[in-house]
């Protein structure tokens, strides 16, 4: 475009444009894909090893092994999306789960009450941390103090004995509901339909500007495909005992996080917060405001996931929140594709990374490998996932950027 | 209220009063005057590190002044957050464009603007009208991108330069500040640039430009205010002045010899 006379001293920077455009073009790529790929070849790998990898009541099984992992990465890709880091958010829903417990269980107040109060208390722990991140504390240290602080607490919570039995109280039910399959079937139609109504509207929206296309690509085939999709998840979750309480907690949080993320004003600035704060402040947008509404989103993501566990292990006790849960949740949104580096991702690669790193220690344990090979295998994975996260931000950025 | 709302009124749109600015020990302004009217440019010229970015970010409420004042049609203002500066009606062109690289260019355009849908859809985006609106714009300054929906980050200098001058349209300023808006730029879209400033000036705006290049200060110009070392060394109105004025006054040729001005302008 620009009809400069260059002197003839192409060939390296023409090997770097080269380079610059095939990463532009990966960058380009949806995120989604390559985990995707990743997962299939995980799923392959296990399942020549054992056929039984993919019956439906294994899947059922890593289905309810990821939730708590996913609810929790769904927490910190919103805190990584605005460019900060959380470690405390593992160590926060152990003590709200304690919270939960001792309100439902210790006082015997109703299930909603035990509910709210543990996400009230989740949202304000995040908010106390928001605050001293704001005034201008890293988030990697005020989080880690957070965590060390939170452990302590939770043993403040819990009662003498350390634990609270939750097996036979209403907070079991969480995880113990299931809705029978003719109403999954209901559920995924309403669903499906759901999805074909919005994509119609964009649509008309679209066309009334003058820039729609066919209503076959845009409307027909997505639709199809998603109905095909969510009809295919229900038919297997749905297998055994109907669709789990969890996986319907964890789809209705994702749904709320997509429309939140991807659709709404607040949306674009959360982006554009992790993208340029400097850029984003100047535009007239809250930057501290939009900080804390991503932990106070995570503390509630932290509260969920607490109850949901503690409703899983039958129990709260001073090991809730600990164990790789913290790592796996940050893991998971990295190798789900959202960016350390903030402003890149989405609510998806909570979904998704869970799933590869859910994938592979399912898998370890039903083949009865040794647990270091479950520890190699999701580092190795990280690392890789992590590598491709710096070449894309980083690396698109290098060939004549400013 | 005594004084004319309207733009073209009587009295200035922006006008600043003895502005000071320490950044620790540099003394980046020293008590600057500046006004700018409706319909008017004024060229903001100086060597490097002579304060124009400086100035610019107080009119634009990034930095707080350590003195002075700030009036927009009069009234006296804080310009202490970008929000404040916005709600005054001045936008800002910044030097480094200040756009977000992970933004496509409608998310761009409006960041800050955004065309939503009411509440209760939680302030839904209304990106059809986004993306029409910014076609035109973007088309009414020959800004060509291939796609609307490509991360900033992926596009050359001087569409990332057109974006960020085409959001000084969204808001519909009454000031517009453009801080070096054609340095990135090729020949052509420079001369679309100051073109597009023209169009500024009709629309009854005020609009301020800081340039180094003395051939475009001299094409857009209603004004000139020479900034050397934080303080205004000079001032010439349209046609007062020979090229080798301007280039005096930001050199500072000018305060000490006249005979040598040619030479150290070079
Ligand atoms: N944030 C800051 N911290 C410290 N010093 C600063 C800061 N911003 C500007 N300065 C100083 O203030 C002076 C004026 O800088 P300014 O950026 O306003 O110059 P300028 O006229 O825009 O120069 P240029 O033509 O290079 O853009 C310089 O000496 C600079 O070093
Ligand atoms: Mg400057």
């Amino acid at each position: 475009m620009t009809t400069s006379t260059r002197p003839p001293v192409a060939p390296a920077a023409e090997r770097r444009t080269v380079v610059g455009h095939a990463i532009e073009r990966a960058a380009r790529m949806p995120r989604s894909i390559p985990v995707l790929v990743t997962l299939a070849l995980i799923w392959a790998v296990f399942y020549s090893q054992s056929p039984f990898y993919l019956s439906f009541g294994n899947l059922t099984n890593l289905t309810l092994q990821i939730v708590t992992t996913a609810i929790l990465s769904l927490g910190v890709v919103f805190v990584l999306l605005v460019g900060e880091i959380d470690l405390s958010s593992a160590a926060l829903s152990g003590v709200c789960a304690a919270v939960a417990g001792t309100v439902v269980v210790t006082h015997g107040l109703p299930l909603a009450v035990g509910i709210a109060t543990a996400v009230v208390v989740g949202m304000v722990v995040t908010f106390v941390e928001a605050q001293v991140i704001i005034f201008g504390v890293p988030s990697l240290i005020v989080t880690l103090g957070g965590m060390v602080i939170l452990q302590g607490l939770l043993l403040v919570v819990l009662p003498e004995e350390f634990t609270i039995s939750i097996a036979g109280t209403p907070l079991a039910s969480l995880a113990l509901t299931a809705v029978p399959a003719g109403a999954s079937f209901a559920l995924a139609a309403v669903g499906a339909l759901a999805f074909a109504g919005y994509r119609t509207l964009l649509h008309r929206e679209r066309t009334s500007t003058g820039s729609g296309g066919s209503v076959l690509r845009s409307v027909a085939a997505p639709s199809v495909a998603a109905a095909v999709g969510l009809f295919a998840v229900v038919f297997v979750l749905s297998r055994q005992r109907g669709l789990p309480l969890p996986v319907l907690i964890l789809a209705g949080m994702l749904l709320v996080a997509w429309y939140w993320t991807t659709q709404t004003r607040y949306g674009t600035h959360l982006y554009a917060v992790g993208g340029d704060r400097e850029a984003a402040q100047r535009a007239g947008i809250p930057v501290r405001r939009m900080v804390m509404y991503s932990f106070l989103v995570l503390g509630a993501c932290a509260a969920v996931a607490g109850m949901v566990d503690s409703s899983r292990q039958l129990g709260v006790s001073a090991t809730s929140g600990a164990g790789p849960l913290m790592l796996n949740a940050i893991a998971a949104a990295v190798v789900g594709g959202t960016s350390l580096f903030g402003g890149r991702g989405s609510v998806w690669s909570a979904l998704l990374g869970s799933l590869v790193i859910g994938s592979i220690s399912n898998g370890v344990q039903l083949l009865g490998l040794s647990t270091e090979v479950q520890f190699f295998a999701t580092g190795v994975v990280l690392v890789l996932a992590v590598a491709v996260d710096v070449v894309l931000s980083r690396g698109s950025l290098l060939p004549g950027r400013r | 209220m005594d004084r004319d709302d309207r733009p073209g009124g009587e009295g200035p749109l922006l006008e600043l009063t003895r502005i000071s600015k320490h950044f620790g020990g540099v003394r980046a302004l020293d008590g600057v005057d500046l006004t700018v009217s409706a319909g008017e440019v004024v060229a903001l010229i100086g060597d490097n590190g002579a304060g124009k970015s400086t100035l610019v970010k107080i009119m634009s409420g990034v930095e707080s002044p350590d003195s002075g004042e700030i009036r927009v049609r009069g009234r006296a203002v804080r310009l202490d957050s970008p929000r404040a500066a916005a709600e005054a009606g001045i936008h800002t062109v910044f030097q480094d464009l200040s756009l977000c690289d992970n933004l496509d260019a409608v998310q761009n355009l409006f960041l800050g603007h955004e065309r939503c849908g009411p509440s209760w859809t939680g302030r839904r985006v209304r990106r059809h009208v986004m993306e029409r609106q910014a076609q035109q714009i973007l088309e009414s300054l020959s800004v060509k991108l291939r796609s609307l929906s490509a991360p900033v980050s992926e596009l050359s200098g001087g569409q990332r330069q057109g974006i960020a001058i085409c959001r000084a349209l969204i808001s519909d300023p009454a000031v517009v500040l453009l801080d070096e808006p054609t340095a990135a730029l090729g020949v052509s879209q420079r001369g679309e640039v100051l073109d597009l400033v023209d169009r500024l000036r009709e629309q009854g705006r005020g609009v301020v430009v800081i340039s180094h290049d003395i051939k475009d200060v001299q094409r857009v110009a209603d004004r000139i205010v020479a900034l050397r070392l934080g303080s205004k060394v000079a001032e010439f109105a349209r046609d007062g002045y020979a090229a080798s004025d301007l280039v005096g006054a930001m050199t500072g040729a000018h305060e000490r010899h006249d005979d040598v001005r040619s030479e150290e302008s070079r």
